[in-house]
């Protein structure tokens, strides 16, 4: 009985953790994957009916919006947070004042994306709202305009809000990134008259690739699982000309009660993240054997 | 040389586009109605009516209620991780019994999918489990997704406390959870704060499971609150609703503030994959 108990000691001790993962989380995830393949509206039983859930996205235009306008996001992420965050933490780097600086991009991880939707909803404001504002001073009353409710500025607009709100992230991660980098070959190739550009370019650059591909993904992830800055600032809208699939995923499966076809594209928002976190994952799980 | 006109041309004139929003949204909150309606971004308010703002947040839209209910789930999601995380990871990374890596793999993957996976089923089993719009449903649900990464700081901590530690104890007889609680629970402070800081910082932010997991208000949390006072624009009342976003952030700037350290740590740890 003791020798029994003995041997199962070390599950006890996983078993708590792996009750409330796999209870909240894993046996809804599987069971989401059944629904996509079943019509369900809550209220009567799901009826299984094969591929069509799947079949409908192909041909349903909102969801060929929201498709698009997530690639629009993942590109968007790419080309700003990510370089921006980049060329900050080059740029600031043993630099005087660095603490300063470093400071001000940390403002916006202390805020969450519900409040950040807010504070940009203000600043894209048609009448008061401070960047029409800043425009019309500057005799550009042209360029105002009602930034949350055009196509494609409203996407655009909350790309540049997303900006705001991420990009301190990534120049934290960058910096931790050019601080591990070792400091002789950098210093060498400033001996050799290398301009600052040129040692950037061909020397820290590549040195810096393993962290950038820890944060082009986690980038990438986080603008696919991006819901609470939409949900604040458009509701996805006009005429859901503004959702991504995490939206899209909500909208039709807690406002129109589709539940099975929202299920269906929580399951291709998943291929999507899988796909891009694959080397990650092996990295994380691959630890175990390396200690 | 090349370096310090960069600085000067884009780094501070970026400092100064990020600084803008938070300067002008905490002038609005400083604002009274007739001001903000009147007044450019830039000017300053010609009577400080912060502390009416406040109340109209904090009791009439009721983020009194709703930030009190954050900090429960905030504190129960990082706690209740930290309890489950570490036990796991002791003993995946320590007892190391058969299938462990397994083990981790399936907690692990609760962070893996994005969280459209989880809702339409939490929101059914809630409903019949008698769970839905409780605090205690909060609680288990924000304790259960707190722990995925939790069991990945800690088994990367654990993994790094020398085996010799462990093998004296047991040689004084030792029990195996008297290691884990008088042992390894002490040494791992740091990142039982990284976690604390991390885990908290996220519930506090949610908004989706608040959103489909409450609709009274004595279990709402304050990110669903704070979004539904922006729905409610009708009432157009712009410099509460700063004043509401301000409450909002207090806990998180605080903590940034306070453990900074570790939040970058936790960043640092995200990406220890490499």
């Amino acid at each position: 009985m003791r020798r029994a108990l003995r041997k199962a000691a070390p599950y006890i001790y996983i078993l708590p953790a792996l009750f409330f993962v796999g209870a909240f989380l894993l046996a809804p995830m599987l069971y989401t994957f059944y629904l996509s393949f079943t019509q369900y509206d809550l209220m009567t039983p799901p009826r299984f009916i094969g591929l069509d859930n799947y079949r409908r996205l192909l041909t349903e235009p909102n969801f060929l919006t929201s498709l698009t306008n997530t690639f629009v996001w993942m590109l968007g992420t790419l080309l700003l947070p990510v370089g921006l965050g980049l060329f900050i933490a080059v740029v600031v780097d043993r630099v005087a004042l660095a603490g300063v600086f470093k400071s001000v991009f940390y403002i916006p991880l202390t805020i969450s994306a519900v409040a950040t939707g807010l504070i940009w909803t203000w600043m894209y404001g048609p009448d008061l709202g401070v960047l029409n504002t800043i425009l019309r001073a500057v005799g550009l009353s042209g360029w105002a305009r009602s930034w949350l409710t055009e196509v494609p500025t409203n996407t655009l607009a909350m790309i540049a809000a997303w900006t705001w709100k991420m990009t301190g992230q990534n120049m934290i991660i960058f910096l931790v990134g050019l601080q591990a980098i070792p400091k002789e070959p950098v210093e060498a190739v400033k001996l050799e008259g290398a301009t600052e550009w040129q040692t950037f370019r061909y020397v820290v650059f590549p040195l810096l690739r393993p962290m950038t591909m820890v944060v082009v993904t986690m980038s990438l992830i986080n603008s696919l699982n991006q819901f609470d800055l939409i949900y604040v600032m458009t509701q996805g809208g006009p005429y859901r000309s503004s959702e991504t699939l995490a939206v899209t995923m909500y909208r039709e499966s807690f406002t129109m009660f589709h539940m099975g076809y929202g299920a269906s594209i929580a399951i291709v928002l998943s291929i999507i993240v899988i796909l891009l976190s694959g080397s990650y994952l092996r990295a994380n799980l691959k630890q175990e054997g390396a200690q | 040389m090349k370096r310090r006109i960069l600085v000067y041309l884009v780094v501070v004139p970026l400092c100064l586009v990020w600084l803008l929003p938070v300067w002008t949204s905490l002038l609005v909150a400083f604002k009274n109605l007739d001001d903000y309606a009147s007044q450019s971004f830039w000017q300053l308010p010609s009577q400080w009516n912060f502390v009416d703002n406040v109340k109209y947040a904090w009791n009439k839209a009721k983020l009194g209620t709703y930030f009190i209910n954050s900090l429960l789930y905030g504190v129960a999601g990082a706690a209740g991780s930290i309890i489950l995380a570490s036990l796991a990871s002791f003993s995946i990374v320590r007892l190391r019994p058969k299938g462990a890596n397994l083990l981790f793999a399936l907690i692990f993957s609760g962070t893996v999918f994005p969280f459209q996976m989880y809702l339409v089923p939490l929101y059914k089993g809630y409903q019949e489990l008698n769970l839905y719009d409780t605090k205690l449903g909060m609680m288990l649900f924000y304790i259960s997704i707190c722990t995925p990464f939790a069991t990945l700081i800690f088994r990367a901590f654990f993994s790094t406390i020398p085996n010799e530690l462990m093998e004296a104890a047991r040689l004084d007889g030792c029990s195996d959870l008297r290691i884990y609680l008088q042992m390894f629970m002490p040494l791992s402070l740091p990142a039982a704060a990284v976690v604390a800081v991390f885990q908290f910082t996220w519930v506090w932010n949610d908004l989706l499971f608040g959103l489909i997991l409450t609709c009274s208000a004595d279990t709402r949390p304050i990110m669903v609150g704070l979004a539904q006072l922006q729905g409610a624009r009708a009432a157009a009342n712009m410099p509460g609703l700063m004043a509401g976003a301000v409450i909002a952030s207090i806990p998180t700037i605080a903590l940034f503030t306070a453990l900074r350290r570790y939040f970058i740590q936790g960043l640092a740890l995200q990406t220890a994959g490499e």
